[in-house]
Order: C-alpha cells, then sequence, then structure tokens
C-alpha cells in the first residue's frame, strides 16, 4: 500500500513547513542552555530596595563632594539579575552621577578607578551602563519608527514651518553627549578589551 | 544658528569615535560552521539557531533619531545605522537614498538588503568580508558612509527646495 493514498487535505498544508522542529529537539543548538555561561557562583538578587538604599547612599556622597566614591559606589555594585525595576533605578543612579562629574575630571578619575583595586571590573561596569544607557534612552523616546502618518499634515506644504518634529529631542540629546563623551573617556583608559567584555559577558546590568 | 550647528558638530565626532571604538572592538570574526545544518555556514547574527554564539548587541546613540546598532556574532556582525531625519522632505529622501542603495546592493558586499526593523540601512560583515578586506578600512568605510549620508541628505534637501522654487516661479509667471 502506497503512502501516496493516505495523503488527506491536512498533509497536502503547507503548514508543517513552518514548523522550528529544532526547538522541538532536546539536542540541537537552538536550546543550548545559556545558563552554563553564566559564573557559577550567582550573586544574589538585587531587590528595588537595595537600590533605592545604595542610591540614597550616592546622592549623599555626590552633595559631600566626593563623585569619584559615589560612582566607584555604585559599579562595585552593579544590579546584575535584579528585576527590570531594580536595573531601571541603578542605571538611572549611574547616569545621574555620569552627568554631576566636569568633563575635565572624568579621565583623571577614570585613571584613579582603573588604578585601584577591581578597577578593571569597574570600568567593564560602567562601560555595560553607558551602552544600556544609550539603549534606554533612545528606544524609550524615539523606539517606533517615524512614519508620515504620525506627523500632523501641514496645509502650506512646507514643513519647515511650524515646531520640528525633532526639536523635542533636545534634553535627550544632551545625556547622549554625557553618554558619549564618557564612552569615549572609559576607551581611552581602559581600551577596547572592555567593549570587548560588555559583548561577551553574559551578566547583564 | 550658528552656535547650534558648532554643538552639533561638536557632539557629531564623539558619536563617530564611539561607533568606531564599538565596530573595532566587534569585528572579531571566526569562521564557523552552522551547527544546525552540516556542510553550511551561514552568519549567526541572521540564523540565530545557537543562542551561545550571539553577544550582546550594542547600541550607540547620538539622540532619539540618531542610533546605530551593533550585533555581533561569532562568524558575523549586523550594523543598522538610523539617519537623521528632522522633517518629511528628509525622511522622503532617506528612503529614496537607502532604497537606491540597497538596490545595489552586490556592488557593495558588506550591504544588507533589507534594513532590519527601526533602522534606515543595514550592513552584515561576516568572517569571510574580514578575510578578503582589512579591518580597519571597513570601519573606515562605514565612519565614512554616516558622514556622508548626512552631508548628502541634507543637499539634497536644499537643492530640491531650491529647485521646487524655481519650478514654482516659472510656473506662475504667465499668470503676473
Amino acid at each position: 500500500m502506497s503512502i501516496i493514498r493516505e495523503h488527506t487535505q491536512a498533509t497536502l498544508s503547507d503548514a508543517w513547513r513552518t514548523i522550528d522542529i529544532d526547538a522541538l529537539e532536546e539536542d540541537s543548538p537552538a536550546n543550548f542552555d545559556t545558563a552554563t555561561l553564566r559564573p557559577a557562583q550567582q550573586q544574589p538578587e538585587v531587590s528595588e530596595a537595595d537600590v533605592r538604599q545604595l542610591q540614597a547612599q550616592v546622592r549623599q556622597l555626590l552633595r559631600g563632594g566626593d563623585a569619584e566614591g559615589a560612582l566607584r559606589g555604585c559599579l562595585e555594585a552593579p544590579a546584575y539579575g535584579g528585576s527590570e525595576l531594580a536595573r531601571d533605578a541603578a542605571l538611572h543612579t549611574v547616569i545621574e552621577v555620569l552627568q554631576s562629574i566636569k568633563a575635565s575630571d572624568m579621565t583623571p578619575m577614570l585613571r584613579r578607578i582603573y588604578g585601584g583595586a577591581g578597577g578593571s571590573e569597574c570600568l567593564d561596569v560602567l562601560m555595560k551602563y553607558i551602552y544600556k544607557g544609550m539603549a534606554a534612552t533612545s528606544s524609550a523616546t524615539g523606539g517606533a519608527p517615524r512614519t508620515p502618518t504620525r506627523m500632523t499634515p501641514q496645509p502650506t506644504g512646507f514643513s519647515q514651518i511650524g515646531p520640528r518634529p525633532g526639536a523635542s529631542g533636545e534634553s535627550t540629546g544632551a545625556a547622549m553627549s554625557v553618554l558619549l563623551s564618557w564612552h569615549e573617556k572609559v576607551v581611552e583608559v581602559a581600551g577596547l578589551g572592555c567593549i570587548g567584555r560588555v559583548m561577551t559577558d553574559w551578566r547583564k546590568v | 544658528m550658528v552656535s547650534l550647528d558648532q554643538r552639533a558638530s561638536q557632539s557629531l565626532r564623539p558619536y563617530l569615535q564611539a561607533v568606531r571604538s564599538s565596530l573595532t572592538a566587534a569585528l572579531c570574526l571566526s569562521n564557523f560552521a552552522s551547527q544546525t545544518a552540516e556542510r553550511h555556514n551561514v552568519p549567526e547574527v541572521e540564523a540565530r539557531t545557537s543562542p551561545e554564539v550571539l553577544l550582546t548587541p550594542l547600541t550607540i546613540a547620538r539622540n532619539e533619531n540618531e542610533r546605530v546598532l551593533i550585533e555581533p556574532s561569532i562568524n558575523s556582525i549586523r550594523i543598522s545605522i538610523k539617519i537623521k531625519q528632522a522633517d518629511e522632505i528628509e525622511h522622503i529622501l532617506v528612503h529614496k537614498f537607502t532604497r537606491f542603495l540597497t538596490q545595489r546592493a552586490e556592488s557593495f558586499f558588506i550591504l544588507r538588503r533589507k534594513p532590519i526593523k527601526g533602522y534606515d540601512i543595514s550592513f552584515l560583515i561576516t568572517n569571510f568580508h574580514t578575510e578578503e578586506m582589512l579591518k580597519h578600512k571597513l570601519v573606515d568605510f562605514i565612519i565614512q558612509f554616516m558622514e556622508e549620508v548626512d552631508k548628502e541628505i541634507s543637499e539634497m534637501k536644499l537643492f530640491l527646495n531650491a529647485r521646487a522654487r524655481f519650478v514654482a516661479e516659472s510656473f506662475l509667471i504667465p499668470f503676473d
């Protein structure tokens, strides 16, 4: 008996072609357990309360004029594996510290941190926060692609008249330029290796 | 106006510098055969069949309208650029310009035929490209592209406005 005869309407359809059989197979590389790539002794979960407490301490240090201590404080306790809220709060803390430091103080401060104990690790964490900051701010405000339908039609046909759509991004632009200049300084001090470690590290901030 | 332009060019340099250093760090590719299909060799960043060879994507943003996404993996890296679009005319010009380029993608070797969602143009560099071409030249190409494209778009916009004005004037002459 030929198998051709067994064909029904259901088997003739193409739906089965779209099934991702790799996901169903246990041994396939698609099901690689990425937990094995993280360090064995995972740090305890960072809760939002911990981050808030750190934020308060960091603010106190900033008010006291100890910007380096503040920066070091939040880099030594990165929010690995915390909840989304905790990690966002940690990111805001770091950005707050970065924005409060003068451009002329950046390089000497980074050199001091890099030279200290665990300095290389600290700057890797800082780099992670810089990339996360740029990704978060750009997607939060301008995530959706700009489409002509979202723009208000202008009766004159001259789109230069009226407020420019890009004009709202002035404040985010300022925050970005702080992050960009920090990025440049960190690469100067810690080298390209710290970007490589941001890419390859599975512990994400 | 002058101060605005100055600030713009001041923030362009660190932006391009950040892209340059991130690209240099990310362009570290090696030959890696597909783990799902025997005797295949596919860019892992596109295939996404093995999560362990995909690295953390990096975003570099200058402001909300201008950003670069670098998605590295073991044997390929995908770079997506969102070009500055201040108004509708620039939006149309960017669309036409990137369409013109992507239709000729073979001549550019590393150009991807379709940009990924949310970006205007994408490049895909595989280990075969880095074996054939010099890495620093590839980085230079991307940076130069980013520099040129802004200039090109604003030039086209000026040209378009001048031409529209001329057309409008000559159209209205008979009614004068």
